[in-house]
């Protein structure tokens, strides 16, 4: 069960409201789709360096697999407070943990408003759709 | 069903492979298309994320560009060089990243097994082609990979980018003075070019894929995009970037 506490976009990132910021990441859907079940197939990721503004949908970063480089989207505009950089030389923490751990980006929101993104039930709606 | 577009530009410039994949990888109001393409000069290209310190090869390689896919480095010679540029919700790329691989590969072994090899996803096994610190693609290799002779002979790496997938693949004909002792076609059907393998490999993607392809060009628009986004492939601040 995907966490209740966030909303999910359609590229597979997730957003958390937390006090006057946003927390970003990428999902489980994501992670399984880059990494085909195996840790050791997510090799690079790149974060943006603090101060960076972010509209929405703009790529924020890349991340490799062995097979994919794939664009990690900002689902809300906001500018970057803080990357998570130890999960560049440790992407099996996406795998582990895509919800805590996992994230990648602290941001201050433009607005707090999350309208237009999926809740979980959505979003695993959606994840089905395209999965068949 | 969609009819694709096949667009073929043999040896043309590093500059403007590169460029013109990028633009067809945005262009996401034109058909489905598969690109069969060679080099002139011999180019080698380096995987997205890679340092340049990490491949020998590129310290004083006469030709040297940055993919926008990931993996290790190619010497584009002897080779056909193919891409695809179609929406991730294709039927083709519907599903996981390993599920288009098999699909697109199923299609690549069929065209070889006329030149007569018998390719097989590597799976679990170990191959002769690996090296370590060469950061060669063909040297080092992963389940899903292409290979026969215990070698690999496919390369192939995607860029996914909103909602669109760019998928570049490698198949060799022949050995390169930088990747040496990897599976080719040379023992078995020595003299095979890239305008000879291209005609069996687009009859493979229409008899095992269903696809159905009309030769074309790029329009305009990509043309131009090409030789704008084909500047920065050459450019050292990009290709030295790591």
């Amino acid at each position: 069960m995907r966490p209740n506490d966030r909303k999910y976009s359609q590229t597979h990132e997730w957003v958390k409201i937390d006090g006057d910021t946003a927390l970003i990441g990428i999902t489980d859907f994501a992670v399984q789709e880059l990494s085909n079940g195996k840790d050791s197939e997510l090799v690079y990721c790149d974060l943006p360096e603090p101060g960076r503004m972010l509209s929405a949908g703009e790529t924020f970063g890349e991340i490799e697999s062995v097979k994919a480089v794939s664009d990690l989207n900002a689902p809300i505009a906001g500018e970057v407070i803080e990357s998570n950089v130890a999960i560049e030389e440790h992407l099996e923490v996406l795998s582990k943990d895509p919800w805590g751990a996992g994230w990648m980006l602290r941001i201050k929101p433009e607005r707090k408003s999350l309208d237009g993104l999926m809740d979980a039930a959505a979003y695993d709606k959606f994840c089905a759709s395209i999965k068949h | 069903m969609t009819t694709w577009r096949l667009i073929t530009t043999w040896n043309a410039s590093p500059a403007f492979n590169m460029g013109l994949d990028e633009a067809l990888l945005e262009s996401s109001d034109a058909a489905p298309t598969l690109r069969f393409y060679s080099w002139k000069p011999a180019t080698l290209s380096l995987g997205y994320f890679q340092r340049v310190a990490d491949v020998p090869a590129a310290q004083d390689a006469r030709s040297l560009v940055r993919r926008i896919t990931g993996g290790g480095a190619i010497h584009h010679q002897h080779e056909l060089t193919f891409s695809i540029a179609v929406a991730l919700d294709h039927p083709l790329y519907r599903g996981t990243t390993a599920e288009s691989y098999e699909r697109v590969h199923g299609a690549i072994a069929s065209a070889l097994r006329r030149f007569g090899v018998a390719p097989e996803l590597r799976g679990a096994r170990e191959l002769a082609s690996e090296r370590a610190g060469t950061g060669m693609c063909f040297h080092r290799s992963s389940e899903l990979d292409l290979v026969w002779n215990d070698r690999k002979g496919v390369g192939s790496a995607q860029r996914r980018k909103r909602g669109r997938v760019l998928h570049h693949g490698s198949i060799k004909l022949g050995t390169t003075p930088l990747e040496g002792d990897i599976a080719t076609l040379e023992g078995v059907a020595r003299g095979t070019t890239p305008e000879s393998f291209a005609p069996a490999l687009r009859e493979a993607f229409e008899s095992e894929l269903g696809l159905e392809f009309e030769a074309g060009v790029p329009d305009a628009l990509e043309r131009a995009r090409a030789q704008e986004l084909g500047k920065r492939f050459v450019d050292p601040a990009f290709v030295r970037r790591r």
